[in-house]
């Protein structure tokens, strides 16, 4: 099941940048896409955190989604700032 | 003289959990995987048309973080059912561990979906505000 897994994480990344691609084009605002992009790479390190969870794994997803909110706050002061 | 009949082995019992975690995860796994199909699908779908469908873009976006909540939430069970047998302090760690990147997104996600609404309602308001400035002549 494992390298099922990983197949799937890995296809998710490819689907992220593509679908990042896309959301630039609907919204033309680099943050969203970054978001989308970030989204999808949320659900990949989750999908390794499926079948035996090691620690590596679960540092992983943990590591993606604290850079996803470092990321996104950053993007949402730089904002803000005049 | 004591006689003890085993009703339920225990090896039986930890054979029978050990489907079920798989299962249980492997469903979680799915609806991730699915439910991030299903947005990238909609996402090219979205940007081949090519036009400013913001509103389209965040109920995709919105639907993608149920997904992921609920394929959180279908590991997070399977790691209890893990823990029912034979918990040890990694076991127990690791569901701590899951358990609060469950949380985190959870909170995450839900802030994210206030804001995005927020940012759609200021959209529809500020919009019939913007038309007749645009429409006067200068």
């Amino acid at each position: 099941m494992n390298a099922w897994l990983q197949a799937a994480a890995v296809l998710l990344t490819g689907a992220g940048l593509v679908s990042a691609a896309a959301a630039y084009r609907i919204t033309r605002e680099a943050r969203r896409a970054l978001g989308v992009l970030l989204d999808f790479l949320t659900a990949a390190g989750l999908l390794r955190l499926a079948g035996d969870p090691a620690w590596d794994g679960i540092l992983t997803a943990a590591a993606v989604i604290a850079l996803r909110r470092l990321i996104g706050s950053g993007l949402a002061l730089s904002r803000a700032a005049p | 003289m004591i006689v003890s009949v085993e009703l339920l082995p225990e090896s039986t019992l930890r054979d029978a959990i050990g489907v079920l975690v798989r299962l249980v995860e492997a469903a979680g796994a799915l609806i991730i995987f699915l439910g991030a199909a299903w947005a990238f699908v909609q996402f090219v779908k979205a940007g081949l048309r090519g036009r400013d469908r913001v509103a389209g873009f965040n109920r995709i976006r919105l639907s993608l973080g149920r997904f992921l909540v609920l394929g959180l939430e279908f590991q997070l069970a399977g790691d209890v059912l893990r823990t029912a047998v034979a918990p040890s302090f990694t076991e127990i760690g690791q569901l701590a561990a899951i358990a609060a990147i469950r949380t985190a997104l959870n909170y995450f996600l839900g802030r994210e979906i206030a804001q995005e609404r927020a940012e759609i309602a200021r959209g529809e308001e500020a919009a019939p505000l913007e038309r007749p400035a645009q429409g006067t002549p200068s």
